[in-house]
């Protein structure tokens, strides 16, 4: 499968004149997104998120190392045909209606006016805007402004599709439809590079992730892989004291407080072993879950240690 | 086409800009004003309405270039508008040209209805006869305006609007005063080193003074080889406007965002 983003040794180094010590933005950033992913890209305020994102645009210049957007160098003009950017509260020229702000997104890619009234209406009616497409833009609210910016960001139904923080300022409906529609983009075949705080809509939507703070890629994987601890759940009734206190003796905890018993354990042989002595014990196994932490968990964890 | 509708965005937003409104409407309003210099013989209120109309369209068209011009990249960049433009494939020399056209109309519009509200005071305090030669004055107002527009848009590049203002404001001031600079470039009594640096700032700085035309119009003064002084005066804001934004570009395309 191509790379939707490919980037290797990503660097942007900021010289200040007035400060000794230069500002490392992004430092050898090795990242790739492949086409038709939702890729997840976290981390807190200052991590060099937007410097990369603006790398992959073409609006800042690397210090070194090199980007490339599906297989073209990051800034190429023929590539922007094919990719859409939403920045992080976008702003638009509020003289403009909604429908005007399409009509010039449309025209700078060159569509002819006709595909671009047929395409804006179908975006302002998929983003919820028709009714308010002559109004203008300085009498939208944040809401609907986020949802303009959706709206140009899918005039040119773009290939890559690169978000940042494509929630904000959206009601919890809004909210949901905006999540909803992503993962509609992702099953019509389009890479999706989001970057976002909302840590639990990344959860929902995202298939790989990549953690970086103080512009270090501290993490990157399969969601699935990162969450899922290698730790197992299991929930089961009637042990005896005994047998608890065998399990006790390597899971990593036992939640024995009301007649239903939590146990974590690690995965493998840990498994079958608490398996065998429920059995043993006539005790009788409720569930069997691999145990899945929370983003915020791991986000919170790494970001942590990176920091130490 | 892209510059094309870069440019025509840049004209729709500018001319919704309340303080370039404002400016319009002052000037308007004070060229209508001129009327009332009814104290003065006919011929002497006539030349007074020219000098006045003339003056106030100059003054007016250099408030609005400098306006326009300080703030064409700072204001985008603060309002983050240039990454979704620079974002969709539109080149960054592209978008340059769009924002300097685009003020450029917005002068011209500007200065079309400044002229038509001048040419009519003239044409009713003329005899209802249309004076056409004040056309020249107007034509060289408007392209010592673009060759201002190009000096606020280079600085524009990389300065903060308030820092412009200055540099564009000074650069004005010592193109207007071409005649001094270029006798303080000769004079036989000063130090080599001091004739040199009067030289250089005589030639590098846009010679704003040539296009002041509005006295030998009014009066009647004949220019030698007058088509020859307005082509080459022309010419030259052309020229010396091109440099300035194929640095400008340069600039630009260099610089993060």
């Amino acid at each position: 499968m191509a790379a939707a983003v490919k980037t290797e040794n990503l660097t942007k180094t900021y010289k200040n004149i007035m400060k000794r010590e230069p500002v490392n933005a992004v430092s050898n950033l090795n990242l790739e997104v492949n086409e038709g992913e939702i890729f997840g890209f976290l981390g807190p305020n200052g991590a060099g998120k937007t410097t990369t994102i603006k790398m992959l645009l073409g609006l800042v210049y690397p210090t070194s190392g090199n980007a490339w957007i599906l297989d073209k160098p990051a800034g190429d003009i023929e590539v922007k045909q094919q990719i859409s950017y939403l920045p992080e509260t976008p702003y638009f020229y509020d003289y403009m209606s909604g429908s005007e702000v399409l009509q010039f997104y449309g025209r700078l890619f060159g569509m002819n006016e006709t595909t671009i009234e047929k395409k804006s209406m179908e975006l302002l009616k998929t983003v919820g805007l028709y009714q308010d497409r002559y109004k203008r833009l300085s009498d939208y609210s944040k809401g609907m402004l986020q949802r303009i910016g959706i709206a140009q960001a899918l005039i040119n139904d773009p290939k890559l599709l690169i978000f940042d923080e494509p929630t904000t300022g959206l009601d919890p409906i809004a909210h949901s439809e905006i999540r909803d529609l992503i993962l509609r983009l992702r099953d019509e075949g389009k890479s999706i590079f989001l970057c976002s705080h909302q840590l639990s809509d990344v959860e929902m939507v995202c298939d790989r992730v990549a953690i970086l703070n103080r512009g270090v890629m501290l993490k990157t994987g399969h969601l699935d892989d990162l969450l899922l601890a290698g730790h197992f759940e299991i929930q089961a009734e009637k042990l005896s004291a005994d047998v608890l206190g065998k399990i006790n003796g390597f899971a990593t905890c036992v939640d024995s407080a009301c007649d239903i018993v939590v146990i974590d354990v690690e995965d493998g042989d840990k498994v079958d072993q608490t398996v065998d002595l429920i059995r043993g014990c006539h005790g009788r196994i409720l569930s069997i879950n691999p145990k899945r932490r929370a983003l915020e968990d791991l986000f919170v964890e790494i970001i942590r240690e990176g920091n130490k | 086409m892209t510059t094309l509708t870069i440019a025509r965005n840049t004209f729709g937003e500018a001319i919704r800009k309340k303080i370039l409104l404002i400016c319009l409407l002052v000037a308007m309003a004070m060229i209508a004003f001129a009327v009332s210099f009814a104290s003065f013989t006919m011929r002497e209120e006539l030349t007074i309405i020219k000098s006045f109309g003339l003056g106030v369209i100059a003054i007016a068209g250099m408030f609005m270039a400098v306006i326009l011009g300080i703030n064409l990249i700072p204001q985008e960049m603060e309002r983050k508008t240039i990454y979704t433009i620079l974002s969709k494939p539109v080149r960054r020399y592209e978008f340059l040209l769009g924002k300097f056209f685009g003020a450029l109309a917005t002068i011209l519009v500007s200065l079309a209805v400044m002229t038509v509200a001048f040419m009519l005071m003239v044409f009713f305090k003329n005899h209802y006869v249309v004076d056409f030669a004040m056309l020249k004055g107007i034509v060289m107002i408007f392209f010592q305006l673009l060759l201002l527009t190009a000096v606020a848009l280079i600085f524009s590049v990389f300065t903060t609007p308030v820092v412009n203002f200055f540099m564009t404001s000074a650069v004005y001031i010592i193109g207007s005063l071409a005649d001094v600079t270029e006798s303080m470039s000769h004079g036989t009594d000063k130090n080599v080193l001091v004739r040199g640096f009067y030289m250089i700032v005589h030639y590098l700085t846009p010679q704003f003074a040539n296009f002041f035309t509005q006295n030998p119009l009014i009066h009647g003064i004949v220019i030698k080889n007058e088509a020859v002084y307005y082509s080459w005066n022309i010419l030259y804001a052309i020229v010396y406007s091109s440099i300035l934004l194929i640095v400008a570009i340069l600039v630009f395309e260099r610089r993060d965002m």
